[in-house]
């Protein structure tokens, strides 16, 4: 008996145990119980569901079940959809393949002219929120069948843009492919920046012409980076909300993420929950392909070696007219989608650029007291947009604070105990909430927390709801930097603390802090970038008193008011933008040195 | 088998600074030359310039009365039309395919036909003691393993020459050691003409036929191994080749009867050239002393002291404070010395080096006898 308590005592005696615990209680509760809430949750009647259903609420049913795989409507509710993200995903990859492995292999291994700038430019999406080039194509080619008025292209050319082109698949995929291509050119740029010149050079040596060396040497080379590529592209674009929302909806073009919306905010939230465990389900298949492909005998990590002398490849004729066709690309994914912006922020009647036409009440305007949306203050005098911004940035704030603290202590705990089950549970714990869409994720916890639970209270509506959702899933993004930057920091340095009797937390503030300082500050500023300019995850969990800047704009922009829509998106754009600048100058880290940038 | 000439090779690169300056080599048929020097003397260049892999600025290079590369008449043969084989250090395997296919690449190139291909990959794998592993991926191989790959595979085409930049460094010593003796085999029996990149004196000592010693960029000597060690035509190639490194005396000179006087700060000796040699009265020399000739015997007739004793058991490295000059000295067999303990020695052959101490060029070399 006193053996056990002592055993008990010393393991509690260590502080990296203590933490392990809580974490384990605190992530059991906040990951594990949601997922199982919402099994439950498909099995059950809910308010809204009364009347159709007719049962008491709470009580059991298959309905949901029934009526989403053995009913006329599952075609509509679940096949359809399916159907749809499917193929604009395999699609967008790829456009995404195409473009940015086109522009990765144009920069590091040919002549091409004014590379520095270009991709400067092109990983700008790379930053920006997802939706940004859907709402830009939507600008210029929005036309007047689905209703409104036209776009800027059809206004200053004159062609009518028929539907397929401005509404649907087409551009979903288009502007998907075109948002993801970065990743893309970040990680093929990076094999064909890094390859070892050696392989090739190898080739040459044994006589290998110019297509057998690009087909056999080259293209395998950089399969694995296409691999990963596709594999990122493929899941972000399946659980991207935004865009098909944007594109979609005006010609009833759903897809997965767009349907479990409407359901959730609509009659039957129950079919939402299974569609939210359908994309989990997806999700966690597409980890399990990549893991399996990673683990074949043919996977090679990186092949690098001293590539200083890679020979560039002549363009010759070809140099010019390429580089202005990556020119034009650049700018169609950076600044004309800005330039749209600005545009459609200003003018008065839609439809209509001309210089006459265009004003800044939508920015700085007072309120004429009206209800016309026309007679609305400008964002920048407006007390609701001031109350939403700051809402903004507390959240921001309180997710940055929160996912960077818990992910640099369970970074901590989970490599001092490097091996044991209790760190390898909490590390596959903390990695969950990667695994699972924004928006099944976002229902996860509607379905939770929407009652009282225990002692906490309904939070739904609430800023906690927020805070809590948001620190949980960009929680893997910090915890993941923190592993990574605690496994080079030899325990030595602790150790020789723990010799010279430092307490623990002496050793946290004077020791690991100070070392890992670069780390723990990107650990913060990485989950409120991401919280700043994320709409999915917050969408369905809003109502009028918790509301932030992205959901304010998908609010004005379903209430069709584009002018206060465009500036309010400006606005993100710039806090974005602000604040990467402020990452890159404060940590060093800037995206494009990935690749090797020069 | 043909034989390489390289004239007034001089590689640039864009930073300013010159790789190779001037290099003129002649590489007769079936050699095995080593390219010899520190990190940054323009080795590695050579050689990528010989395969065709760099451009030099300057200069000619010849394959027999082949001209394949030169400045003036605007010829450059590109690197697969040179025929050879190059060993990379890192191997540079490709690790998208098996053994079999890595090996079988360069031939299917060659527009062999299949049965042909695959009967040379059989033969070569043989050769290598590779066969057992045929159809793995390098990534599952040994770092031997890889290594004996890139070489089946380098030689798989027969090639005329064969260019290795330093295969063995990323290999553990004992393999390495392995690896020289094949190498050295494999030398015999292909014929081929070799040219080896290496840093390692002792590699460059044991396998060449002929070793050419750069230093940034120049070339500094280019001889037989034994000869480079024996007869240096500088301090930088004495001090480079040997290991314990030699003693260097400065001393100064005066010519007396056919022989020199030298008067070094802690002795003064008498050094008998093998053939006459021509120094002024006063001169500052420079005398080098190989470990190996420091003799310890009890009638030697120098004192010193013991500073540190190292026995391997094969022999024994001993530093000596001869009157307050510090030698390295070597003995052979199984013996140690007390630190601190007082020995006597004396100097043994006749390969005793004497340079000039301003152009650091060799004099002559000669034996030594103490001066009462």
């Amino acid at each position: 008996m006193n053996r056990k308590l002592n055993k008990v005592k010393s393991f509690l005696s260590k502080p990296y145990n203590i933490l392990l615990i809580l974490l384990l209680i605190f992530l059991t509760y906040l990951v594990v119980l949601p997922l199982i809430s919402i099994i439950r949750d498909t099995f059950v009647v809910h308010a809204s569901e009364k009347s159709r259903i007719k049962q008491a609420v709470g009580s059991f049913t298959l309905y949901h079940w029934l009526r989403a795989f053995a009913s006329n409507f599952s075609s509509i509710l679940i096949w359809e959809p399916l159907w749809h993200s499917v193929y604009t995903s395999v699609l967008a990859c790829g456009v995404s393949i195409l473009i940015g492995g086109g522009f990765a292999w144009l920069v590091a291994r040919t002549d091409m002219m004014w590379k520095k700038v270009l991709t400067k430019l092109f990983i700008f999406p790379y930053i920006m929120p997802s939706w940004t080039l859907a709402l830009a194509w939507r600008n210029f080619f929005k036309n007047a069948v689905v209703g409104g008025a036209p776009g800027i292209f059809t206004a200053v050319t004159g062609i009518a843009i028929p539907n397929w082109f401005a509404y649907g698949p087409f551009p979903i995929i288009i502007t998907t492919g075109l948002h993801y291509a970065p990743f893309a050119y970040i990680l093929i740029g990076g094999v064909l920046r890094n390859m070892d010149a050696n392989l090739e050079e190898a080739a040459i040596i044994l006589k290998t012409n110019k297509m057998r060396m690009f087909t056999r040497i080259t293209i395998p080379m950089v399969m694995p980076a296409v691999m990963s590529t596709i594999i990122l592209v493929f899941s972000s674009s399946m659980s991207s909300f935004a865009v098909p929302q944007f594109l979609g909806l005006p010609v009833r073009f759903y897809v997965l993420t767009t349907e479990m919306y409407s359901t959730i905010q609509g009659t039957n939230p129950g079919v939402g929950y299974i569609i939210a465990i359908l994309m989990i389900v997806i999700s966690v298949a597409i980890m399990l392909v990549n893991q399996y492909m990673i683990g074949t005998r043919k996977s090679y990590a990186t092949v690098t070696g001293k590539s200083a002398n890679i020979s560039l490849f002549h363009l010759k004729g070809a140099r010019l007219p390429l580089s202005l066709l990556a020119c034009l690309i650049v700018l169609c994914i950076s600044l004309i989608p800005m330039i749209s912006f600005i545009l459609q922020s200003v003018i008065l009647t839609d439809g209509d650029y001309s210089l006459s036409n265009m004003t800044l009440d939508f920015w700085i305007g007072l309120s004429k007291g009206g209800n016309d949306y026309q007679d609305k203050a400008g964002i920048l005098r407006n007390a609701d947009v001031w109350k939403t911004l700051f809402n903004s940035l507390k959240l921001s704030v309180t997710c940055a604070i929160g996912a960077g603290t818990v992910g640099f202590l369970a970074g901590y705990s989970i490599v001092r105990r490097r091996g044991s089950w209790l760190s390898r549970l909490v590390e596959n714990l903390t990695f969950i909430p990667y695994l699972i869409p924004s928006m099944a994720f976002a229902a996860i916890y509607l379905s939770m927390f929407s009652q009282q639970r225990g002692i906490i209270p309904s939070l739904y509506g609430t800023f906690a709801i927020l805070a809590l959702i948001g620190t949980i899933k960009y929680l893997p993004m910090a915890s993941r930097s923190g592993v990574n930057s605690m496994m080079q920091l030899s325990p030595e340095i602790e150790e020789a603390g723990v010799i010279m009797g430092v307490p623990w937390w002496k050793r946290m503030v004077r020791i690991i802090i100070p070392i890992e300082k670069t780390t723990i500050v990107s650990g913060y500023l990485l989950p409120f970038v991401s919280c700043m300019r994320e709409l999915s995850l917050f969408v369905i969990l809003v109502t009028a008193n918790n509301r932030v800047l992205t959901t304010l704009l998908f609010f004005y922009d379903e209430k069709g008011w584009a002018q206060y829509g465009n500036a309010i998106n400006l606005l993100i754009i710039f806090i974005v933008l602000l604040v990467n600048f402020i990452v890159e100058k404060l940590t060093g880290a800037s995206i494009e040195k990935g690749v090797g940038g020069k | 088998m043909p034989r390489i000439r390289l004239e007034h090779i001089t590689k640039q690169f864009s930073k300013g600074s010159k790789a190779v300056d001037q290099l003129d080599l002649v590489i007769e048929d079936g050699d095995f030359v080593s390219l010899l020097g520190p990190s940054g003397c323009g080795k590695t260049t050579t050689l990528r310039m010989i395969a065709g892999l760099e451009t030099p600025t300057e200069g000619e290079i010849y394959f027999d009365d082949q001209c394949v590369f030169s400045q003036d008449k605007g010829i450059n043969i590109s690197p697969d039309k040179r025929n050879v084989g190059f060993l990379f250090q890192n191997y540079a395997l490709w690790p998208h395919m098996t053994v079999r296919r890595n090996i079988a690449f360069g031939l299917e190139n060659m527009k062999w036909e299949k049965s042909r291909v695959e009967s040379r990959v059989k033969e070569i794998c043989d050769t290598m003691r590779i066969a057992e592993y045929i159809d793995r991926y390098p990534a599952e191989l040994s770092g031997g393993q890889q290594q004996r790959v890139a070489i089946a595979r380098t030689l798989a085409p027969n090639p005329r020459v064969l260019l290795m930049d330093e295969p063995l460094s990323n290999l553990d010593a004992k393999l390495r050691n392995d690896m020289r003796a094949e190498l050295k085999r494999l030398h015999m029996n292909t014929g081929a003409t070799f040219i080896y990149v290496t840093h390692d004196q002792s590699e460059a000592m044991t396998l060449s036929s002929k070793v050419c010693l750069m230093k940034l960029g120049v070339l500094q000597q280019y001889s037989p191994p034994l000869e480079l060690y024996g007869s240096p035509q500088n301090i930088f190639c004495a001090d480079f080749m040997g290991n314990p490194s030699m003693n260097f005396v400065p001393c100064k000179g005066t010519p007396r009867d056919g022989a020199i006087e030298l008067e070094a700060e802690s002795f003064s000796l008498l050094f008998h050239p093998n053939s006459p040699a021509e120094i002024r009265s006063g001169q500052e020399l420079v005398l080098g002393i190989r470990p190996e000739a420091v003799k310890i015997v009890p009638s030697g007739g120098i004192e010193s002291k013991v500073i540190s004793s190292l026995p391997t058991g094969l022999d024994t490295i001993l530093s000596l404070n001869a009157r307050g000059t510090i030698l390295s000295a070597i003995d052979f067999g199984i013996v140690d010395y007390k630190m601190d303990s007082i020995i006597r020695f004396t100097f043994e052959g006749n390969r005793f080096v004497l340079f000039d101490k301003e152009s650091t060029n060799q004099i002559t070399l000669g034996s030594l006898s103490l001066r009462a």
